[in-house]
């Protein structure tokens, strides 16, 4: 009997100290940023989003974002009203996300304050269609948090996203993406 | 000749209204939520629930309309001008990011106060990790009281 309340013990806890060493190697934030722009021969076409869901694996390197399509921002409402019903489709697809991986994760020191250099590869999910992507990114370690930038490019075609022959002189085909988060140690 | 000009008249009128109108779509911004109804007004939890128990059923129901949310404050992320509403023994919740004109309140707001957000649902963000929670998302958020 007691043998069995021991084991019991012991297992209970080994799976707690598995359970706090598995929550310290993950990092997330749910108000990260996403930018992206289209350079147009008329004007810029701008939008911005500020709660970007992000969780970071740093013992395996796994990265995650997802992101409301409806979430994002303009200033002008007729772009973001285009955005959302002729572009993106967002009743149809509300969410995009990216699954992947840092490539050189183990170049990467999470204990450290330092600022490194990733290499980021996955698949994109926008529109409905998934594709892979890569990226550089920047993460830098700062007094426990993570600040993770990355600028990349995609192309509107790779997503099925039709542009209407009236406008493909302010559109180009090219999406910039910016992102920035701040990411926190996921406390349980 | 004054059949002519009232024709020639008409049509001037007609290119120039269509013009202004046409400017005025063009240049028109999005529209601050201070003085537009809210089409329902729902309880935080009452909201998430919904959502988790159908989220296609809800998206229908809420996409694309102005809420007024009540719920406790749970959080203030005063730097992502984010205020999180919902219950603290729950990991879901509502999110509510401010609109840039109404910055200023953030701070000045205390966890646990019961207060009423108004803003423009986005959707639900469902968390598949079970280490975050799944939330309801807001934009262009205003405090109504």
């Amino acid at each position: 009997m007691s043998f069995l309340i021991k084991k019991g013990i012991i297992s209970c806890c080994f799976v707690l100290m598995m359970a706090s060493l598995m929550a310290q190697d993950k990092y997330f934030t749910k108000s990260g940023s996403i930018q992206f722009s289209s350079k147009g021969v008329i004007e810029t076409i701008e939008a911005s989003h500020r709660s970007v869901t992000c969780v970071l694996d740093s013992k395996t390197g796994d990265i995650q974002f997802a992101v409301l399509m409806k979430g994002f921002e303009f200033r002008k409402a007729m772009m973001q009203e285009h955005f959302n019903e002729n572009y993106v489709e967002s009743d149809k697809y509300p969410k995009s996300e990216f699954r992947g991986q840092i490539v050189n994760n183990s170049e990467i020191d999470y204990t450290k304050d330092g600022s490194y250099t990733a290499h980021i590869k996955g698949k994109l999910t926008l529109h409905g269609q998934t594709k892979d992507v890569e990226a550089d990114g920047k993460i830098t370690v700062k007094g426990g948090k993570l600040l993770a930038a990355s600028k990349f490019k995609i192309l509107m075609s790779d997503y099925d996203i039709d542009i209407p022959g009236s406008v493909t002189q302010n559109m180009s085909d090219t999406i910039n993406i910016s992102v920035n988060c701040t990411l926190e140690l996921l406390q349980q | 000749m004054n059949k002519k000009r009232i024709i020639i008249g008409g049509i001037l009128l007609v290119i120039v209204l269509v013009a202004v109108y046409g400017w005025y779509q063009y240049t028109r911004t999005v529209q601050g939520l201070t003085n537009v109804r809210a089409d329902f007004s729902v309880n935080a939890t009452e909201l998430i629930n919904e959502f988790v128990s159908s989220e296609d059923a809800a998206n229908k129901k809420y996409l694309n309309k102005i809420l007024a949310v009540k719920g406790m404050v749970k959080n203030v992320e005063a730097a992502q001008y984010t205020i999180v509403l919902g219950d603290t023994s729950d990991m879901s919740s509502v999110r509510c990011v401010l609109d840039s004109s109404a910055n200023t309140t953030a701070g000045a707001l205390q966890k646990g106060a019961l207060i009423t957000i108004k803003g423009a649902i986005t959707g639900f963000n469902k968390d598949e990790t079970g280490l975050l929670g799944s939330d309801v998302q807001l934009n262009r958020c205003v405090i109504s009281n």
